[in-house]
């Protein structure tokens, strides 16, 4: 009997009874529409996936399972707008919350997704794909290569100008710590689709060095305002009402999903050995900043059962290396680029948590309000992005000695973003002159890999393995 | 002619040992970076201003690379680079720097300042100038400015005095005006580099002297007579900035044998064509004028329509031929303007040339520049 790639696929990502018999076909026909050939899931299904995942834990597989019911979702887009669902997208940088209120408030009429960074992680991270069909066709529009444009603003742009994804009712884009992101859209409504509705929210970053940017009520007051602005504006675009009540139900998932990412950080940065990756690790904390159209329900039985395994890992003393391996904490595990991580492992290294999604103990403190526009504003401002660079640093140096024993920083990966990417090197060196921990500096790129293939990277990874594991052995 | 503007160039020069002899005088230095930072402000407080926007050197951008990005503009990098290379000598004496605070380059290299304990202080400036709450939030930063001037300064910034330093800018900018206009002529007495020059030296000149000195030269200008070929094809030039000494472009369009008869920059010019209202508020009016009256800088969302409907406006007012749009390397969003702009200038048949640079102005650099320079004028020409 010839194999059926999409079911072994879908079996690989944990779906089993009943709705594996329906989703096989589904899977087959919505995977063609986002560009994937039977080829690129049996690459994914024998090689990508098994390579750089950890596939032994059945939360991972549920957590990649997950994900894919996101990219069939969003390859519906366009039949979901033929229907008359409501289409709301957004960007990254972003928290979950105020987009999972949209969800909360319009059920099944409303579709939730931030596209872009959807199909970067679920096309590259899982197929290794994303360049050719998305970036390739942005450039051709005019986002030039030579300029380091964003790789998710490029494939919203190309999946836009293809019409993989069908315009919003509206985007509402958050250009809190992001300038391109949100002119991404004034772009594409200005070159090609003048249908394409958007709504941004910003502030400037004008608090001084070590200001406490979640305590100044000012700069609270304003981000809620901010909030309350494009809730009012997808409101109206959608005909969808969002209540407070909806914001607060909204406030209390995003924040209860925080505080089980934070248990799960702890036992994967706790653990010797270790026992998950570091891209893994971040794939569970994600959906921190991102809504899921399908809301919780997977991404959290995913990620209960991954706490589970990793306390059954830690008791048995089973891990991703053996005992007493070095580690190293990164700024943002670049988990699109897999390998990233996977090299590190070749080389008796663990990558562990990022510092953009570790928690602090302020991160989970009670709310310092009531009213729920002002709670995610406060929770939005107590994450790092959002930060002056001093006060990241503070957070950061927290983290580093938190998750402590760790033998390494990884910086860099983000050398297209003139925000997260720019002060990074000056944030290396306050953290390893405060914490004694060695960082390193890679320019590379999170979301691809056209510029820094794994050739071009591993003798940088291998040395810094070699450091860390020197001076372990030296300790 | 070019002895006046000589002699503004010379003011320039000795900026720096005046505001060293002021500091002697116990008058405090304050630089300032970005229009939207009002230097009236700073002059009223009776502090002396410095605009920081120098550029058009390959060294000082790559001086700050231990610490930041390399896809940063070169004009944000060499703000920091020149004082770490040791060649800004009016930053180790600056009382407060005070930079505006819209885009992620500058906002990035402010902490840069920061983390090398320079006297920062920041301005934030919304993008998205559509919103009443926005403006607000200019406002409001505007007027925690005027309270730290009067901090660091000890001097109240009174109304009258705000108003006679709007007044003094007014004057320089109706002077420049004047000049401006003058390229309208078929055959302009003063093309873009020298205009653009004035327009420099006019930040670093005593205000109150500025105007009657720019009046002179535009007196010496009125009657005189063209200094292009006729028949030069009228450029007008578009983009970020224009720093101050990054003249190779402008000139090199002009040795080439094109006349740039109008600008549209949203940096290092002064914004002369927006006079600050003198009566009523103060704050208010300068708040009003810069966020709300002048056509949007390229960040403010959204921009970029009526952007190009201003530059439209341009064309047409000054018979304009070609427009050259100058983009700093590895400024993203203005990568992103330029590619909406082409498309609007295919479909009004105005030929339209991308100019980038890194200020890396060395032989190498050099020939292909030229080349698309030359290649640009003479397929203007061809077309007229």
């Amino acid at each position: 009997m010839a194999r059926n790639i999409y079911r072994e696929f879908l079996e690989l990502c944990a779906f089993e009874g009943q709705e594996l018999e329906e989703m096989v076909p589904v899977w087959e026909k919505y995977s063609k529409k986002l560009g994937l050939t039977e080829e690129d899931i049996r690459y994914s299904l024998e090689v990508y996936i098994p390579k750089y995942w950890d596939i032994q834990y059945l939360g991972v597989r549920k957590m990649i399972g997950a994900y894919i019911r996101e990219a069939i979702e969003l390859a519906k887009t366009p039949e979901y707008k033929e229907q008359g669902v409501k289409i709301v997208y957004g960007i990254l940088p972003a928290i979950a919350t105020n987009y999972q209120a949209v969800k909360i408030a319009g059920g099944d009429k409303v579709f939730v997704s931030f596209p872009d960074l959807q199909l970067v992680t679920i096309l590259n991270a899982f197929f290794d794909k994303v360049i050719d069909d998305y970036l390739e066709t942005a450039e051709e529009t005019g986002m030039t290569y030579g300029c380091r444009h964003c790789a998710l603003n490029k494939t919203r742009i190309g999946a836009a100008y293809k019409g993989i994804i069908p315009s919003p009712d509206v985007i509402w884009v958050w250009g809190f710590n992001c300038d391109e992101g949100p002119k991404t859209d004034e772009y594409i409504n200005c070159l090609f689709d003048e249908d394409w509705n958007y709504v941004v929210s910003r502030i400037p970053h004008d608090t001084h060095a070590g200001e406490v940017d979640d305590e100044n009520v000012e700069r609270v007051t304003y981000i809620a305002d901010q909030l309350r602005h494009g809730q009012n504006a997808v409101s109206e675009a959608t005909g969808i009402e969002v209540l407070p009540e909806h914001v607060a139900q909204a406030n209390d998932d995003v924040r209860r999903f925080a505080f089980k990412t934070g248990t799960l950080t702890k036992l994967v940065c706790s653990g010797n050995p270790q026992p998950l990756s570091g891209s893994a690790l971040t794939i569970f904390t994600q959906p921190m900043t991102v809504p899921m159209n399908t809301g919780f329900t997977y991404i959290e039985e995913a990620l209960d059962i991954m706490i589970r395994e990793c306390r059954q890992a830690k008791k048995e003393g089973t891990g991703i290396l053996p005992k007493d391996h070095p580690k190293v904490g990164s700024y943002f595990v670049p988990f699109c680029v897999p390998w990233v991580d996977g090299i590190f492992k070749e080389n008796g290294v663990a990558t562990t948590f990022s510092t953009n999604f570790a928690q602090t103990k302020k991160n989970l403190a009670p709310p310092s309000y009531d009213e729920p526009y002002m709670v995610t504003a406060e929770f939005w401002l107590r994450q790092p992005v959002l930060q002056n660079m001093k006060y990241e640093v503070v957070g950061m140096i927290e983290k580093v000695e938190a998750n402590k024993p760790i033998d390494g920083l990884l910086m860099g990966f983000f050398d297209f973003d003139r925000w997260l990417g720019a002060h990074q090197k000056m944030a290396a060196k306050l953290i390893e002159d405060a914490t004694g921990v060695p960082t390193f500096y890679m320019e590379s790129d999170f979301w691809e890999d056209r510029d820094y293939s794994p050739e071009a990277l591993r003798t940088r990874i291998e040395s810094v393995c070699q450091v860390v594991k020197m001076r372990k052995e030296m300790s | 002619m070019d002895k006046k503007i000589q002699s503004l160039a010379e003011a320039y020069k000795k900026r720096p040992v005046e505001l060293k002899q002021a500091k002697k005088d116990g008058k405090k230095v304050i630089e300032y970076i970005g229009h939207f930072v009002p230097e009236e402000m700073i002059r009223a407080a009776g502090a002396e201003p410095y605009f920081m926007c120098r550029g058009g050197e390959p060294e000082p951008p790559d001086a700050v690379l231990e610490y930041m990005l390399r896809f940063m503009n070169p004009l944000a990098r060499s703000m920091m680079g020149y004082h770490l290379m040791g060649l800004d000598p009016v930053t180790p004496m600056a009382d407060l720097i005070v930079a505006q605070q819209a885009d992620c380059h500058i906002g990035r290299i402010t902490e840069l300042m920061e983390f090398n304990e320079l006297p920062v202080y920041k301005v934030g400036v919304p993008p998205d100038w559509k919103k009443e709450f926005a403006g607000e939030y200019y406002y409001k930063a505007l007027m925690k400015l005027k309270a730290k001037l009067e901090e660091v300064t000890g001097n109240e910034i009174t109304e009258e005095g705000l108003k006679e330093q709007v007044e003094y800018s007014n004057a320089i900018n109706e002077s420049l005006r004047k000049i401006s206009d003058l390229r309208k002529k078929d055959n302009p007495p003063i093309g873009g580099y020298e205009f653009i020059r004035l327009n420099h030296y006019s930040f670093y000149t005593d205000p109150k002297e500025t105007a009657g000195k720019l009046e002179e030269i535009y007196e010496g200008l009125k009657d005189a007579p063209g200094k292009f070929k006729e028949g030069s094809p009228r450029i007008l030039l578009a983009g970020h900035a224009v720093a101050i000494g990054d003249y190779v472009v402008p000139r090199m369009i002009e040795e080439n044998g094109a006349m740039i008869v109008s600008d549209m920059l949203d940096e290092g010019l002064r914004w002369y064509n927006w006079d600050i209202p003198t009566e009523g508020d103060m704050m208010r009016n300068i708040w009003k004028t810069k966020y709300l009256d002048k056509v949007p800088v390229n960040i403010f969302q959204p921009a970029w329509r009526e952007r190009f409907a201003y530059i439209k406006q341009l064309i047409d007012e000054n018979k304009i031929d070609g427009v050259v749009w100058y983009q700093l390397s590895f400024d993203e969003i203005y990568d992103m303007e330029c590619t909406c702009l082409a498309k609007w200038m295919k479909e009004i048949n105005m030929p339209f040339l991308k100019l980038e640079s890194s200020y890396e102005y060395s032989r190498e650099a050099m020939g292909p520049l030229a080349t698309r320079v030359e290649s640009f004028i003479e397929a203007v020409k061809g077309g007229m």
